[in-house]
């Protein structure tokens, strides 16, 4: 028994509350020394894991006893991915705060508590609490893009939530029929998995469509993806590192549980990795359209989320290893594209790929570190885009046959068109736009930051990968 | 038992004699400020003895019309608590206190009385004496408010009326008044009971009628949006977060223990109230401007997702909805004492509260809180309350569509407290906005217990629990 989950989420959580009591000088200061804490906690378990060779961990607090809930917190390889992950994006958000430098009081607290919902839904063990931290770290995002946003803040803020909520009630209504259905009467996840197949198939499979569709939402897929570019769009840089980076990972952790916890799903797995399929190629399309960088960096997330669900629903442990890397990989690398393309609009008061241009010759760093980011997105090698993709590939083959690697047509066309934007715009030497503002070495920092931890797992996957048995 | 549970139920009577007494001694003089401390401490004085009650698990009968048990020393604390916040809002609130505390505690006696009712005549006269009172606390309030005033004397003399008659209709089947289950064959002679009881069953329907005014469930509600609005926010406080409770105390004692065998006659009707209630509250509170108009509709939503656990009418349904009781009493409080401070600043629609998350920090986050709580978001107490009320459907297999109802509509009401909080954080006044001491008192208790009892519901879920098992005598 250890308690180090357990003291992740009490340094966020208490760090949050003293940024908010305390006053603005502070609050970076706090906000750094909490989610470094974090951060430091997560190396401190995968370095002690790899000398063990073996990671599992499990920790139980009380909770509501009346219902046999209890705050259980574990982490498998899997959800230890993502935990890095957050660990790695909220200080590295952190670090690099908002070139604007407004409201970093608000930010850094909400950053915070978002690192907090985020970190105890990976390791929960539990529906009941999965739930919950999945509805605090939608509000944190609400108030981060409501209050901190730009110009059309609110309305792509209360669309956001609308979608959201409409996510967390069906997700609220499965995880209660989960309860109520299966005989154990538990939140458990282990227990559940272990009982699920006693569930009768009609109700499974309305549970599963439930659940499905919830995530589906979060993640976002094809349909129900409409929120994600507005809220991307309106949200401060901080806001869209998180929304992108982490939060749309909520969903697919989420369908990484539901295809382990009812055996139904393996009936299922072909329609879905068809939709996901399909969701990853018309954004493709989607995204040539768009003109603003922002937003472009928006609808690679659908592509990549759409991918990862193909891995998901190959169910086997190539894909699902292969999606958690992915997931892992994404949330950085997406996170570095956002922080550089919130600067560039910070230094030429423009995100317009018409409009700004030799972003390389006159701010080096963002430029570069964009094209950095651009390689991990299309999965170069040396980053850790690369192992995730060879991976999800190798998993998607091994499920669907050579029908698995359609969705590289789509990986493909967002690749061949940000090398077009890298070279309209960030390379282009005629005529480049005159920078009106600077950015500090914060957020110079923030790239070294992002950019090192997405080549460093990219070199060294087997940090990560020693666990799973592939 | 340190003191005996009779010496208890009598030295709460005796409290709640004083309570009238006291305002009465204070008029003349017009000590505000002797008769706001007196009133105080007797509240506070019967919330600790009916703690006391509570925790010892007291069941005693005092004078034939009175039972305190756990169930009802449950409602006498959490209504004394509430009264408290109620109290400390209006002395605030008023120049010469002493009238408003008057009619206040002729209105709390008759909360009490409900809550302790043991005979059918009790609930009915409790009731009468909560609404009248506060019809005149209204009306006194201001020559605008008459109209608010005058409807909710007449809508309220309707239920009393639906009430009464419901009551002589159950007569002659048991030729008593108190509150024990009702025998299916009448004993008067000249009734013939035939298979269907039609009697008992228009019975119950006055009753539900008659409680569907006094908890404002749809289509009896529509009393309640005027009179919200036209009321002064402390009375709107109290309307909304004790009057409306103590009408769902008496329509849990008059259904489950009067009725208890005619779960199948009642429940139906419940159910149908309920899914009603949630639908147009909801939807109706999505185009609303004045902020005391959307919590008017939003709080006739809630009380659709009490009826929930209600209509369920297992011990688990009962629990569930006494958990969700508590929720919408603290939230409603805090939410109206909020809106109460910024009336008296002349900030009534959704566009007055611009910027208010710049002007004042405290009242904006607490509003918020309040509003997600009340949109059941986790980890708040409104969401312990809904996921009680809804898992309590599901239990049951067979309502099941209950409980997707009740979600649907907690999806569509997060749509206008999201406006609402919106609402707050735009805008970029900066101009402050002070709160006056107790209106702070009051959100802070009320938004403190919002957010502990729902971080950690042990304590609430298992006295409600113990309350409705008391209730239905298990």
């Amino acid at each position: 028994m250890t308690i180090l989950i357990g003291l992740m989420l009490l340094f966020s959580a208490l760090a949050s509350i003293l940024i908010l009591a305390l006053d603005q000088e502070l609050s970076k200061r706090i906000a750094l020394a909490g989610s470094g804490i974090v951060l430091a906690i997560t190396i401190w378990i995968l370095v002690t894991s790899l000398l063990q060779g073996s990671l599992s961990m499990g920790e139980q607090y009380p909770y509501i006893s009346a219902f046999d809930i209890s705050l259980q917190l574990q982490l498998t390889p899997i959800s230890f991915i993502l935990v890095l992950m957050t660990a790695i994006v909220a200080f590295g958000a952190v670090m690099a705060g908002n070139p604007e430098r407004v409201r970093e009081k608000a930010a850094n607290a909400l950053i915070l508590l978002f690192e907090f919902s985020a970190i105890g839904l990976f390791a929960s063990a539990n529906l009941f609490i999965f739930f919950i931290f999945w509805d605090i770290g939608v509000i944190a995002l609400f108030f981060m893009i409501n209050i901190l946003g730009s110009a059309n803040r609110r309305y792509a803020s209360i669309k956001f939530i609308i979608y959201e909520i409409f996510a967390s009630s069906l997700l609220l209504l499965g995880i209660m029929m989960i309860y109520f259905y299966t005989p154990v009467h538990s939140f458990d996840i282990g227990a559940i998995t272990s009982a699920a197949s006693t569930i009768p198939q009609a109700t499974q499979q309305m549970i599963f469509i439930l659940m499905f569709i919830a995530f589906m939402v979060n993640m976002p897929l094809f349909p129900l993806h409409f929120w994600l570019p507005d809220a991307h769009t309106e949200a401060s840089t901080q806001g869209s590192m998180l929304l992108s980076g982490v939060l749309t990972k909520f969903g697919a952790y989420g369908m990484l549980l539901i295809f382990t916890m009812f055996p139904i799903a393996s009936s299922l797995a072909i329609p879905i990795a068809l939709l996901a399929g399909f969701s990853t190629i018309y954004s493709a399309f989607v995204t040539m359209m768009q003109h603003d960088i922002k937003r472009v960096i928006a609808y690679t997330t659908i592509i990549d989320m759409g991918i990862i669900l193909v891995a998901i629903a190959a169910m086997n442990s190539f894909g699902t290893y292969g999606a958690a890397y992915a997931m892992f990989a994404h949330g950085i690398t997406i996170a570095l594209l956002f922080l550089t393309v919130g600067c560039m609009h910070h230094i030429f008061g423009s995100r317009d790929m018409r409009v700004v241009k030799g972003v390389v010759s006159r701010a080096a760093s963002t430029g570069y570190s964009f094209i950095m980011g651009v390689f991990g997105v299309t999965g170069v090698p040396l980053t850790a885009g690369f192992v995730a993709d060879v991976l999800i590939f190798i998993g998607a083959i091994q499920a669907f046959g050579l029908a698995g690697a359609l969705p590289l047509i789509g990986l493909l066309m967002i690749g061949a068109f940000m090398y077009l934007v890298i070279n309209r715009s960030f390379m282009m030497t005629k005529e480049p736009s005159q920078p009106v503002e600077y950015i500090g070495i914060e957020q110079q920092l923030g790239y070294a930051f992002l950019m090192g931890s997405m080549l460093l797992f990219g070199i060294f996957p087997f940090l990560l990968l020693g666990f799973a048995n592939l | 038992m340190l003191i005996g549970p009779f010496y208890v139920a009598h030295a709460i009577i005796a409290l709640m004699l004083a309570l009238i007494v006291v305002p009465l001694a204070a008029i003349p003089r017009r000590q505000s400020h002797a008769a706001f401390l007196a009133s105080s401490a007797l509240l506070a004085l019967i919330f600790l003895l009916s703690a006391y009650a509570f925790l010892s698990g007291v069941d005693v009968t005092v004078f034939i019309i009175f039972h305190l048990y756990q169930f009802s020393a449950f409602f006498l604390g959490l209504f004394a608590f509430a009264l408290l916040l109620v109290n400390a809002l209006s002395y605030e609130h008023y120049q010469d206190f002493t009238r408003f505390s008057m009619f206040l505690s002729f209105a709390i006696v008759g909360m009490f009385v409900v809550a302790m009712a043991n005979s059918l005549i009790t609930i009915l006269l409790g009731l009468e004496l909560m609404t009248l009172p506060t019809a005149f606390m209204i009306m006194t309030s201001g020559k605008y408010h008459i109209e608010a005033a005058v409807k909710l004397f007449i809508l309220s003399a309707i239920a009393i009326g639906a009430l009464s008659f419901a009551i002589a209709l159950v007569f002659p089947y048991d030729l008593q008044l108190a509150l024990s289950p009702v025998s299916s064959s009448a004993l008067f002679t000249g009734i013939t009971p035939n298979a269907g009881n039609y009697l008992l069953i228009l019975s119950i329907i006055l009753v539900a009628a008659a409680m569907g005014f006094e908890v404002a469930a749809f289509p009896f509600n529509l009393w309640v949006p005027d009179v919200y609005q036209g009321a002064p926010g402390n009375v709107t406080a109290l309307l909304a977060g004790i009057n409306k409770k103590v009408a769902f105390v008496a329509l849990m004692e008059i259904f489950f223990v009067l009725f208890v065998q005619f779960q199948p006659i009642f429940s139906p009707v419940l159910i149908l109230l309920s899914i009603a209630t949630m639908f147009y509250g909801n939807i109706v509170a999505l185009v609303q401007t004045n902020v005391k108009r959307l919590l008017a509709y939003s709080s006739i939503s809630q009380a659709g997702y009490i009826l929930i656990g209600l209509a369920v009418a297992t011990q688990f349904g009962i629990e569930a909805s006494i958990v969700q009781i508590v929720a919408h009493l603290f939230m409603i409080i805090g939410a109206f004492a909020i809106v109460l401070w910024l009336e008296s600043k002349n900030l009534r629609t959704l566009d007055d509260y611009n910027s208010l998350g710049y002007r004042n920090r405290f009242a904006a986050a607490s509003l918020a809180i309040l509003m997600l709580s009340m949109a059941g978001v986790p980890p708040l107490l409104g969401f312990i309350g809904k996921f009680l009320v809804f898992s309590s459907a599901i239990d049951t297999r067979a309502l099941l569509y209950l409980a997707v109802f009740g979600i649907v509509n907690s999806f569509i009401s997060i749509y206008y407290y999201a406006k609402v909080i919106d609402h707050m954080y735009s805008g970029r006044s900066k101009e402050l906005l002070p709160m006056g001491r107790y209106t702070y008192a009051v959100v802070a208790v009320a938004l403190a217990a919002t957010i502990l009892l729902g971080v950690y519901p042990n304590f609430l879920i298992s006295a409600a629990s113990a309350a409705s098992k008391a209730l239905l005598a298990l």
